[in-house]
């Protein structure tokens, strides 16, 4: 139809071809980060996103908003975001795709409900784009939730969390956190940050199914068919327990589930010359920096590596221990846009071993490739 | 001498304000007069901003914040300048850089209602397309952006995929971007490309629109 403008209006299911064939395609399109995970969502065959507006993850809603109609599938802002994790969790009890994308303070206001969603083993995907704090601070960027988005809750619940550092990694990262988050039952999040959700770059958008990737359906978890006790098990699903036993046993099984998972799931990128003097490891978008940095010293001829967790929750802590523990003389360089982390978290996975390790921490500031190449280069001098 | 009035939309990312700023630094070499109004107040708002000064020593009168003078960019309020508001008083061309989607537009019937002058004047409304960005990636979903703006009077093939553009995509774009074009009765204003691509495909694209060549600013401003 064409419209007053001279533009056209397009019918629901002409519009959902379109865009269908956008991700069949597989075409490069130049994105911003937060498109790329509405994208992504969408072709994970997400049904909901609850949200409420925060920078620097806005155009998250904004094109899911956009998309999602054609398909069927819904948004709702709510009226903060203590009622979008919780109304997250009640889709997913009733059988729905759901998801939320939140930054800083708003990501706070989520972990009550995520808490929930582990107590509970109810499944749900988080975006998050850290953005600087403490509190409303900055808009734009840090690695500062990190610690928040892996280890948020009370009572130390467990969750699977992805740090992307490119595009293409955020739109995979994404369609593999909605089948992990419904096939294992923790909370799921992808850590991105103020500098992913916006920056632009080209990316391969493309149908999971047509590359043969499993798509997990999500099924009701609470409302299931039939009468309890005479055609089903009953469903009872419990945040409250009466005797320490009783958490104690809920618990065991989660930790197990856990361990099991954490087999299957864990990811990280590791390279640069095969023996070292020097290891840098980085997450999200200073891991790129730092991949950048490292091929440039190798290319000056220093022995460098890097290693990039990719699940930092569970974090890939037997890979890293391996290539340090292999040589003992391997000094350790932790980046990060935040006040010790991530190097926290490297120190408690290479505890016990005698290598050095050296940090460069910025909180909420950016860390470019040719910051820590200045570094390496000053730590990779030969001493005498 | 009729001057220039000229507001560049399209859809988010799809490269509205270096096409802004590319223009007017062509009309500065013209010798022209060139007033850059930063309209863009869709969140993180005035993209110009940390562009300001660069373009100011280069011939241009830009208006638009500086960060410094922003809080929160853009998350806690909207604030337009009084200068902006009376932006159309100037005596010469001016090029105005909006928000993305509907809401830039609205912006801009702000200036004209806030403008004194008596006599309305014409401006245009130029439409900058990159068709590897998705929502504009095929003729039908073009068209459907189309519609979602007022009016538009002429459309930019600004096709690029950044350090990966190739020839061949500017010219896919050149041909997708003039297809919508004709269907609308809409001038191609121009196929814009980076200098060096621009030189090789030479003054006209593939479907004999006019080849800009531009230089990017944008790269300098990411927030």
């Amino acid at each position: 139809m064409i419209t007053e403008s001279g533009g056209v209006k397009m019918a629901k299911e002409t519009l959902a071809g379109e865009y269908q064939e956008i991700l069949n395609n597989e075409k490069e399109m130049f994105m911003t980060g937060n498109e790329v995970v509405a994208w992504a969502a969408l072709a994970a065959e997400a049904d909901f996103m609850y949200g409420y507006p925060i920078t620097p993850q806005n155009e998250i809603m904004y094109y899911w908003a956009k998309l999602a109609p054609a398909f069927g599938r819904g948004f709702l802002q709510t009226e903060d975001e203590i009622s979008a994790g919780f109304t997250m969790l009640g889709g997913a009890l009733v059988g729905k795709k759901t998801f939320s994308a939140t930054a800083g303070p708003g990501n706070i206001l989520m972990q009550e409900s995520i808490s929930m969603a582990e107590m509970m083993r109810l499944p749900g995907v988080w975006i998050i784009q850290q953005r600087g704090g403490p509190s409303t601070a900055t808009v734009i960027y840090s690695q500062q939730e990190f610690r928040l988005t892996t280890t948020g809750g009370n009572g130390e619940g467990m969750r699977l969390v992805y740090s992307t550092s490119s595009h293409q990694e955020l739109f995979e990262s994404t369609i593999k956190a909605f089948n992990n988050a419904w096939k294992y039952r923790f909370p799921t999040f992808v850590l991105g940050d103020g500098y992913q959700a916006k920056m632009r770059e080209p990316v391969v958008l493309f149908n999971p199914k047509l590359r043969n990737w499993e798509i997990i359906a999500a099924e009701p978890i609470a409302m299931k068919s039939g009468v309890p006790y005479l055609e089903r098990d009953p469903v009872h699903l419990r945040n409250t327990f009466n005797i320490e036993e009783e958490l104690y046993d809920i618990l065991s099984g989660h930790l197990a589930d856990f361990r099991r998972m954490k087999q299957e799931v864990v990811e990280w990128d590791e390279g640069g010359s095969e023996k070292a003097d020097l290891l840098v490891v980085a997450h999200g978008i200073v891991g790129r920096a730092a991949i950048s940095a490292v091929k440039t010293v190798n290319n000056q001829g220093l022995r460098v590596k890097y290693f990039r967790p990719i699940t930092v929750r569970p974090f890939p802590g037997e890979a890293l221990r391996k290539i340090v523990s292999e040589e003992p003389e391997l000094k350790i360089l932790v980046a990060e846009s935040a006040y010790g982390q991530l190097l926290s978290v490297v120190k408690e996975e290479l505890y016990g071993l005698a290598n050095t390790i050296e940090s460069y921490l910025k909180p909420g500031l950016g860390i470019t490739a040719e910051e820590i190449e200045e570094i390496l280069v000053r730590l990779g001098k030969k001493e005498g | 001498m009729q001057r220039i009035l000229e507001a560049y939309v399209g859809e988010y990312a799809s490269g509205k304000s270096e096409n802004a700023v590319n223009r007017s630094l062509q009309l500065i070499k013209k010798g022209r007069k060139v007033r850059l109004v930063d309209l863009d107040v869709v969140e993180p708002f005035y993209t110009l901003r940390p562009l300001k000064k660069i373009l100011e020593q280069m011939g241009i009168d830009v208006l638009a914040w500086e960060t410094a003078e922003t809080i929160g960019l853009g998350e806690a309020a909207i604030p337009l300048k009084k200068e902006t508001i009376r932006a159309l008083e100037f005596d010469g061309d001016l090029i105005f850089d909006l928000g993305y989607g509907i809401d830039g537009c609205n912006i801009l019937k702000i200036i004209k209602d806030s403008s004194g002058e008596e006599k309305e004047e014409k401006i245009k409304i130029i439409m900058v397309v990159n068709i590897t960005r998705p929502l504009t990636s095929s003729v039908p979903l073009i068209l459907k952006m189309v519609n979602e703006f007022e009016e538009v009077d002429g459309l930019i093939n600004n096709t690029h995929l950044g350090e990966e553009t190739t020839i061949e995509l500017i010219q896919k774009g050149a041909i997708m971007v003039t297809e919508v074009a004709k269907k609308l009765s809409l001038p191609v204003v121009a196929t814009t490309a980076l200098r060096d691509l621009a030189s090789r495909i030479g003054e006209f694209d593939v479907m004999g629109n006019k080849v800009w060549p531009i230089d990017r600013y944008m790269s300098k401003a990411i927030w």
